[in-house]
């Protein structure tokens, strides 16, 4: 069978919503539809539609640690867009289509590795779950996920935090200006994975020239300098001039042009909110451009409502460009410094908030730099919320690769934490047998 | 009496059905160099088994309209798109289009109006043309800006007929529906002087009956209608076989029904009683368009299939070089396996004995061969079943609810038709392990699906709460919302409405109506609900007619 260009999951998830006027409801992708429908896209001969497959809890579970379990935490829909996103990624891997775009709702990029409910319109980790789901079905060692959403992509940077085989880039709009307020420069990893995750956080009001310089002097340069086996996009839409919820001023061309140079294996949707007048021009400007198609006929009727870019943003982001670039440089000194100064163990505590449901959870991580291996994590979770209270978990989790002392002392860790008896949950994310198991 | 002519590529039946029951059937062989010839000699015959050319109405499932593609007999045309931004079609369309300024946007705003000097440079570059099609993205949410075109091209130019996007089709799919106007016109004046022909023949053999064309969808529209859509009168070959089987084998049970004729066997799927379509709409000549049909796959397998032997491999290659070798033909074919085999039972044995020899490696005995023949015959069928079945499966679906609860299609027998189905359907439904069934008459489904199938036609109408409209592109309208609060229910109520006008205006029956699809959004702004869209698609149920008057 011949390799189609582009294999495209639409999953408009019609019959889902948050709550009935929440962004993040059954009206989200209508237009969107109405578009990609109206233009043809589905008859084009380079262009294969899948339909979504449901993910598993399995597949969930290599991924995420839900308290006090992932079923009661998520809907059906939650398991049709991460299914979604395996389906496209397998389309990719089979050779079925050159790249794949899975066009899926709810989003899943704000979901961390502990779920105690949604946050972000996030309740489980979509583009997370596809690559563990590459890796344990193909193989596959290093990934790349760009995040091209306006929100900074917390829940994968936390997801990938300790992970050297994961390069994680994400552009947004700066913390301090946007939810969920993280994403500056400064985190940049776990010691052992010093570098891996990248954060260019974008003045309001940053247009197509300035997001280009980004991502022509930064973004795939770092790209080429890491060799991924597979690019991922997180291919948010809310940098868009009309986004209601952000302040951005990236085009339609904008995101196709991007979309053309990034040549992302796997494109997954985040957010977009801009239902009528952004998603319907971005995503067929996306679609067109993953296809190898013209794309430069795809205009929004508004777009003379587009904001310029400042010389203020501009200079702005010359200067953040060049300061990444020089970070890029000195990596492995970096990594060299962060492991000595940590020494055995390296540890970090947070606090997180659910700004859908209210819950603010600490969270203590304690991580293992082994010599010999990846090492392994453990972390203390407790949440509170008007509407659940108080729920606590301690967890321990082996990465795929973890030597023997580290996958006996993770075990070892959690028996303790359960006989001290301070949670109320007691897990081993065990990677290294592909199974989640509650002590 | 009704009287239905199927012209296919091998055979032209006919078929008179009075009162439910088939009462005259004839077969003659096609005249290929003139469709005509033979529908009259068919008429002919029949008038002459039944005494009397009183009918009710004749319906006539042709294949002229494919003819005229294939033959490229098609006119050359004035062909003007409104695309407004978005991706480029110019170069996928099948001739090269006008481009003509104007935007409609997804809600059925008009951005930006068509110009009418566009429009006059559009006239003197087609000066060469009579015949025009128009169509504009989004058209079928705003009719405006093609119907402006339409005005100043008939202003402008001595035109015999232009076909309209959104009238051809009120679903949402610009390439399509361009595709579609395009070969609409294009087969427009091939039709009438066909249409043309047989009004004359007939009225020359005193026939007053009223004239139906066959539509790939199974309806059937009056031929004075037909001459301003003619391409809706493609592929109905397969189409009246189908109509054939709900006719003659109503069933609700899932099934898999194959027609099995000359070179190939038509494969369709059946679910609570009815055929399923295919989505968005049939390919011609390659190039989709929005005309609905029913969800067919042909594998090329029939009767008079050429059997070779291929590195020791028996093989059936997917053409037709002549008749059985038992009935006189020169090549082996399928037909003579079957003889063979005893699973059928006309012409010369021992010439079809002789066949298989042809074919025959090792000493295989012509038994062996037949078998063999056969086996592979069945193989190619069955392959042809479980790949439709794989596809159905894979059919996209949008909402969560249909994802949890997958309607997988679990067939549980096969409907078999056509001059080879004896043959051959107890042999697939063996293998797969399925009851079957052989509808007497089978040989002249098609005939008889079109004798019986209703006049059928279908309307979108499109509710904007929040812009205050509501449109119905099939009749070129966008009007004002008569009340605020418009529900479903309303919707429904306004769409039967609209659904008998343009029945009337198309000279159909109104008949029993079906909601095709209907969708219901709140429109959402700054947290706030400030109304619906609703949109609902309303048709003339197709079926069968069971009353010699009903359908007229």
């Amino acid at each position: 069978m011949d390799v189609k260009k582009l294999g495209l999951v639409f999953f408009p998830a019609f019959d889902w919503a948050i709550s009935s006027t929440h962004p993040e409801r059954e009206e989200r992708l209508l237009y969107t539809r109405d578009q990609i429908i109206e233009e043809g896209l589905l008859d084009l001969p380079n262009i294969r539609e899948y339909k979504p497959t449901m993910a598993t809890y399995q597949d969930i579970e290599r991924v995420h640690i839900g308290v006090p379990d992932i079923a009661s935490l998520i809907t059906d829909a939650h398991l049709v867009s991460a299914g979604g996103a395996i389906t496209a990624a397998d389309g990719v891997m089979r050779r079925e289509v050159e790249r794949a775009f899975a066009l899926v709702r709810p989003p899943g990029h704000h979901a961390m590795r502990v779920v105690h409910g949604t946050r972000g319109f996030c309740a489980i980790n979509i583009e997370a779950i596809m690559v563990e789901h590459l890796r344990k079905a193909y193989g596959v060692r290093k990934v790349a996920i760009v995040d091209t959403d306006v929100h900074h992509g917390d829940g994968t940077q936390d997801i990938f935090y300790h992970d050297a085989d994961t390069l994680f880039i994400s552009f947004h709009q700066d913390g301090r200006t946007l939810y969920p307020g993280t994403g500056f420069t400064d985190e940049m990893g776990s010691p052992m994975a010093m570098g891996t995750t990248i954060n260019i956080p974008l003045p309001p009001g940053t247009t197509d020239e300035g997001l280009h310089e980004v991502l022509d002097h930064l973004i795939m340069p770092i790209l080429a300098d890491f060799k991924p086996d597979i690019i991922i996009n997180s291919a948010g839409q809310d940098n868009h001039y009309s986004d209601p919820l952000a302040n951005m001023a990236i085009t339609a061309q904008g995101y196709a042009r991007l979309a053309d140079k990034l040549k992302a294996d796997i494109g997954v949707l985040e957010g977009g909110y801009s239902i009528e007048s952004a998603l319907p021009y971005v995503n067929v400007g996306i679609i067109l451009a993953m296809a190898g198609l013209d794309y430069g006929k795809v205009i929004e009727p508004d777009l003379h409502k587009c904001p310029l870019q400042t010389r203020a943003v501009k200079n702005y982001i010359n200067h953040l460009v060049k300061e990444r670039q020089e970070m890029w440089a000195k990596r492995e000194k970096l990594k060299g410094e962060a492991v000595a100064k940590a020494g055995d163990f390296w540890t970090r505590s947070r606090s997180i908030y659910y700004d859908d449901s209210g819950i603010e959870e600490q969270q203590i991580e304690n991580l293992r730099l082994c010599p010999k291996c990846s090492g392994y994590l453990t972390l203390g979770t407790e949440a509170r919320a008007l509407s659940f209270g108080y729920k606590s978990a301690f967890a321990a989790v082996i990465s795929r690769e973890a030597c023997f002392p580290c996958r006996q002392s993770a075990i070892d860790a959690v028996h303790k934490a359960k006989r001290q008896g301070k949670y109320q949950q007691y897990y081993i994310q065990n990677k290294y047998e592909d199974k989640l198991e509650k002590i | 009496m009704l009287l239905g002519i199927d012209v296919g590529g091998t055979f032209t039946d006919g078929a008179v059905v009075a009162d439910g029951k088939v009462i005259s059937v004839v077969k003659i062989p096609t005249s290929h160099d003139n469709l005509l010839k033979g529908i009259l000699q068919a008429i002919d015959q029949v008038v002459e088994a039944v005494g009397s050319c009183n009918f009710s109405r004749i319906a006539l499932s042709t294949t002229i309209v494919t003819n005229a593609l294939i033959e490229g007999t098609l006119d050359e045309i004035g062909l003007c798109i409104i695309p407004g931004p978005g991706m480029d079609i110019k170069f996928i369309l099948p001739i090269e289009p006008y481009i003509l300024s104007g935007y409609i946007d997804h809600r059925g705003r008009e951005v930006a109006s068509p110009a009418q000097e566009e429009v006059q440079a559009a006239c003197q570059h087609f000066a060469a043309c009579k015949v025009f099609a128009v169509s504009g993205k989004f058209s079928v949410r705003n009719p405006s800006g093609e119907l402006s075109v339409v005005a100043w091209i008939e202003k402008q130019a001595s035109v015999e007929h232009i076909t309209v996007g959104s009238e051809v089709s009120g679903s949402l799919n610009f390439l399509r529906r361009t595709n579609s106007a395009y070969y609409n016109a294009a087969v427009w004046r091939h039709f009438n002087d066909f249409a043309n022909a047989v009004t004359a023949a007939l009225e020359a053999r005193g026939i007053h009956a009223p004239v139906y064309v066959l539509k790939a969808d199974g309806g059937t529209l009056p031929l004075l209608t037909a001459r301003n859509y003619p391409v809706e009168g493609i592929f109905t070959g397969p189409a009246a076989s189908v109509l054939g089987i709900m006719a003659m084998h109503p069933t609700k049970v899932p099934s898999v029904s194959l027609d099995i004729g000359g070179t190939t066997t038509d494969i369709a799927l059946w679910q609570d009683g009815v055929p399923l379509f295919t989505e968005g709409g049939v390919k011609v000549n390659g190039h989709p368009t929005a005309l609905r049909g029913f969800r067919l796959k042909s594998v090329g397998v029939g009767g008079d299939s050429l059997i070779c032997c291929e590195e020791g491999q028996i093989r059936i290659k997917p053409m037709r070089l002549g008749p059985a070798m038992a009935v006189g033909g020169l090549h082996p074919t399928v037909a003579d396996a079957m003889i063979v085999a005893e699973k059928s039972h006309f012409g010369n044995v021992n010439l079809a004995i002789d066949a298989m020899k042809r074919v025959a490696t090792h000493g295989q005995t012509p038994l062996e061969v037949a078998n063999l023949v056969l086996h592979e015959a069945v193989r190619v069928i069955c392959h042809g079943i479980k790949e439709m079945l794989v596809e159905q499966a894979a059919e996209p679906v949008y909402c969560v609810k249909d994802i949890v609860h997958d309607r997988k299609l679990d067939i549980k027998q096969i409907i078999g038709v056509g001059g080879c189905a004896a043959g051959l359907v107890p042999l697939v439904a063996s293998k797969l392990g399925l009851a079957y069934q052989l509808p007497k008459q089978g040989m002249v489904a098609n005939a008889i699906g079109a004798a019986v199938a209703r006049p059928t036609v279908d309307i979108t109408l499109r509710v904007d709460t929040v812009e205050g409209f509501y449109t119905v592109a099939e009749l070129g309208i966008k009007k004002k919302l008569p009340w605020q609060n418009f529900t479903l229910a309303d919707a429904k109520e306004l769409a039967e409405e609209h659904l008998a006008k343009l029945a009337t205006i198309r000279g159909i029956p109104l008949g029993e109506s079906e909601m095709l699809q209907s969708e219901e959004f709140n429109v959402i702004q700054g947290f706030t609900t400030k109304g619906k869209i609703i949109s609902c698609r309303l048709q003339v149920k197709p079926g069968v007619l069971f009353n010699d008057k009903e359908g007229v």
